[in-house]
């Protein structure tokens, strides 16, 4: 078994017009054992980004807390807020510095632009490679299934409420399909004046 | 002297509170070829003499205005091979800026940084401070809204820093102020900055100017250049 | 500014902090995870007035295509480009860095820096890497001395080749050039063998697929077609496959709203410097 499948868990995000989406389950176990149905994968950056991390939760921790350090510094050395842009270059950056030791972790970023207001998604891989594409980008150990429900479920310009719509039911039946994720989920929807964030009903099984 | 008992080592303080090694530093950057920083409502002008001790020397082997990114530029008064270590320091701190945030350093984070080195030479062991002063200038984004604003700093010999419209270092550094004062206003252009910076230079200058014993540095929203000796040539026709 | 007195906390290099961690992840039987590759067909010639290399836009993680449109000729100078195979954050990271340290030749030399240069950069570091840092770089550029088509390999060995092809679709791309290729072509002519060649290697290789992009660089221009050819275009869905809103149960909800205090046009004004 992969050591990034030991927990559980996937996190997605979307792009809407003007606005952008991020969801995770919130399942936390030790392989097939469930411990918690509970453990948020998705943090806040700022007033406008999420950050969403998939693998194992030990590094989640980590790391998440790691660039928080990074980040709060340059906010308070530069006397601004991070861009998403900023933020993906110094997280790949921070991830291939540990290019032969890297943390079992799979980044998710969603969030609009602190003056424009652009939708902004990227992912990247365990050491770090971004990809940031126009449409949708999925982490995590039911990574599969995520692809083939957002390749048929997005589309473009979708207002907020349908973005709701489209990445909860692309997350919900891609992880109903994979044992170790699920449990419970999350969605953040971030648009310009606001985020609203939406706990789901889900199977618990 | 008195301050002499406490300038053997430059990092011990004189009963007055003084690190009188800094303030040598400063007497190298008063007696070090005049430069002049102006600031305009779109870019920024440097002007400097190089003038050369003697007719054999090859005049354009050597520049003191130097890019450190395509849109950041630096000049001194001092010395020269104090200056060529900050350029480098400079350039490479403003890589590796890049390299982490993928996006060209702001002009006052590269400042504060460059103070930094600067401030690390009045504190350590076994080293002197820098006998130079920069200017260093850039056009950057403004926090508020997405207009480039031009931006001119001062870095001093103990890493003190700061932001001018207009400014002269170097010998005569008084007069020129007092000229610049005179002279300057908020809504300049960035030729009538560059007039004005060749003139402020020409104040105290011994002997007759010309494109080959003076440099000048643009930095516009195309980015910072040293101009060719032809184009200062131009800007010299114009001037009385 | 990496010194006692006033440290910053940008260290650089690698850092091997969890490597004894993840040794014995390994050995107590956890797969280590599989970075992004990309298969890849990436190719350089040169042709009458400089190179052209080109590269198709997969990106695979296994068997899972990871990116339909990633980038794969990177910027190492104005008069340089670096096509990239092997890992994708080896190419991405290794191009980045080699790119600033020729800015910083540039800076401090005062001219265009060689392609040699560059090519001499590249293979010194992969070599010190012993071929853990799995790049396989085409590298164009035109300097003083004329055109410049390089192939390095990840263990720092290189050819300096009038046309090359790397990655698992090279033996496609390869073929095209072998019966086609010949010296002083045409930019036109040349584009469309470099275009054919990336697509014998999008349609014949499985690790190499979506569109074909190329960069050309002459003596004194540079001209990145990024996207030259959309090869496969997703098709349009016929049924929608729309959720109605309020399909999905909600438990709870929570608002977080701001005032917005600012808004301004995207894009930076460009100053009047008449």
């Amino acid at each position: 078994m992969s050591i990034m499948a030991y927990n559980g868990g996937c996190v997605v995000a979307m792009k809407g017009k003007e606005c952008v989406a991020i969801a995770t389950d919130l399942r936390f176990g030790l392989q097939a054992q469930t411990i918690d149905t509970n453990f948020e994968k998705v943090f806040p950056v700022n007033k406008h980004m999420y950050l969403g991390l998939a693998g194992l939760q030990t590094d989640i921790i980590t790391v998440y807390k790691r660039l928080m350090f990074r980040k709060n510094l340059y906010e308070i050395r530069e006397n601004r807020v991070m861009q998403p842009e900023r933020f993906a270059a110094m997280l790949s950056s921070f991830l291939y510095e540990h290019r032969f030791g890297p943390y079992f972790i799979e980044p998710v970023i969603a969030g609009l632009d602190p003056k424009t207001f652009k939708p902004f998604i990227c992912n990247m891989d365990l050491i770090g490679c971004a990809n940031m594409p126009d449409d949708f980008v999925v982490a995590g150990t039911c990574e599969e299934q995520l692809f083939g429900m957002c390749e048929t479920l997005w589309r473009e310009n979708m207002e907020p409420d349908d973005l709701f719509e489209t990445i909860s039911q692309a997350m919900l039946n891609a992880f109903d399909r994979d044992a170790i994720s699920g449990w419970g989920a999350k969605v953040y929807i971030i648009e310009k004046d606001k985020v609203t964030i939406r706990k789901l009903k889900t199977r618990m099984d | 002297m008195a301050s002499e008992r406490y300038s053997f080592s430059l990092t011990t303080f004189s009963p007055s509170g003084k690190l009188v090694q800094i303030e040598y530093a400063l007497a190298a950057v008063s007696a070090g070829a005049s430069t002049v920083g102006i600031k305009s409502a779109n870019g920024i002008v440097f002007a400097t003499e190089n003038k050369q001790k003697s007719l054999l020397y090859d005049e354009n082997s050597m520049h003191k205005i130097e890019n450190i990114t395509d849109n950041i530029g630096m000049v001194y008064s001092g010395m020269g091979p104090d200056y060529r270590l900050l350029v480098r320091q400079a350039r490479k701190i403003a890589q590796n800026y890049y390299m982490i945030y993928n996006e060209s350093i702001p002009t006052s984070q590269l400042v504060q940084r460059i103070a930094g080195v600067m401030q690390e030479y009045t504190q350590s062991g076994g080293v002197r401070p820098f006998g130079v002063s920069l200017l260093i200038c850039g056009m950057e984004p403004c926090p508020t809204s997405n207009k480039m604003i031009p931006l001119l700093f001062q870095c001093d010999p103990s890493g003190a820093y700061f932001a001018w419209k207009a400014t002269a270092m170097g010998k005569n550094s008084v007069n020129g102020k007092t000229f610049l004062e005179k002279r300057y206003s908020d809504d300049l252009e960035l030729d009538d900055a560059a007039h004005i910076a060749i003139l402020t230079l020409k104040e105290s200058f011994e002997g007759q100017m010309n494109e080959t014993n003076i440099e000048v540095g643009i930095c516009d929203a195309n980015g910072f250049r040293r101009l060719d000796p032809a184009t200062v040539k131009d800007y010299l026709a114009n001037i009385p | 500014m990496n010194s006692v007195l006033a440290p910053e906390i940008e260290q650089h290099g690698f850092n091997f902090s969890n490597c004894r961690r993840n040794e014995k992840l390994i050995h107590d039987g956890f797969k280590p995870p599989k970075a992004t590759k990309t298969g890849t067909t990436i190719v350089g010639i040169i042709y009458k007035h400089g190179v052209i290399l080109g590269a198709d836009t997969r990106a695979t993680s296994g068997n899972i295509v990871s990116d339909k449109n990633c980038e794969k000729i990177h910027f190492l100078a104005k008069n340089m480009y670096c096509c990239g195979a092997g890992t994708a954050a080896d190419t991405e990271m290794t191009t980045k860095m080699i790119a600033s340290q020729l800015e910083l030749h540039r800076l401090n030399t005062n001219r265009v820096v060689p392609v040699p240069c560059a090519s001499t950069l590249l293979k010194q570091y992969l070599f010190r890497y012993q071929g853990h840092v799995s790049a396989a770089l085409v590298l164009g550029g035109v300097d003083n001395q004329g055109p410049h088509i390089y192939c390095i390999y990840p263990h720092g060995s290189t050819d300096k080749l009038p046309y090359a092809t790397m990655g698992s679709g090279s033996l496609a791309a390869m073929s095209v050039f072998e019966s086609r290729w010949k010296p002083d072509m045409e930019e036109e002519e040349g584009k469309k063998l470099v275009r054919d060649a990336i697509a014998a290697g999008i349609f014949n290789d499985l690790g190499s697929g979506s569109n074909v992009d190329l960069c050309i660089i002459r003596k004194d221009s540079t001209q990145y077609l990024r996207n030259y050819e959309l090869a496969n275009e997703k098709g349009v869905r016929n049924l929608d496959y729309t959720y109605k809103r309020g399909t999905t149960g909600v438990l709870s909800v929570k608002k977080i709203a701001f005032d917005v205090v600012e808004e301004s046009t995207s894009g930076i004004e460009k100053m009047d410097t008449n």
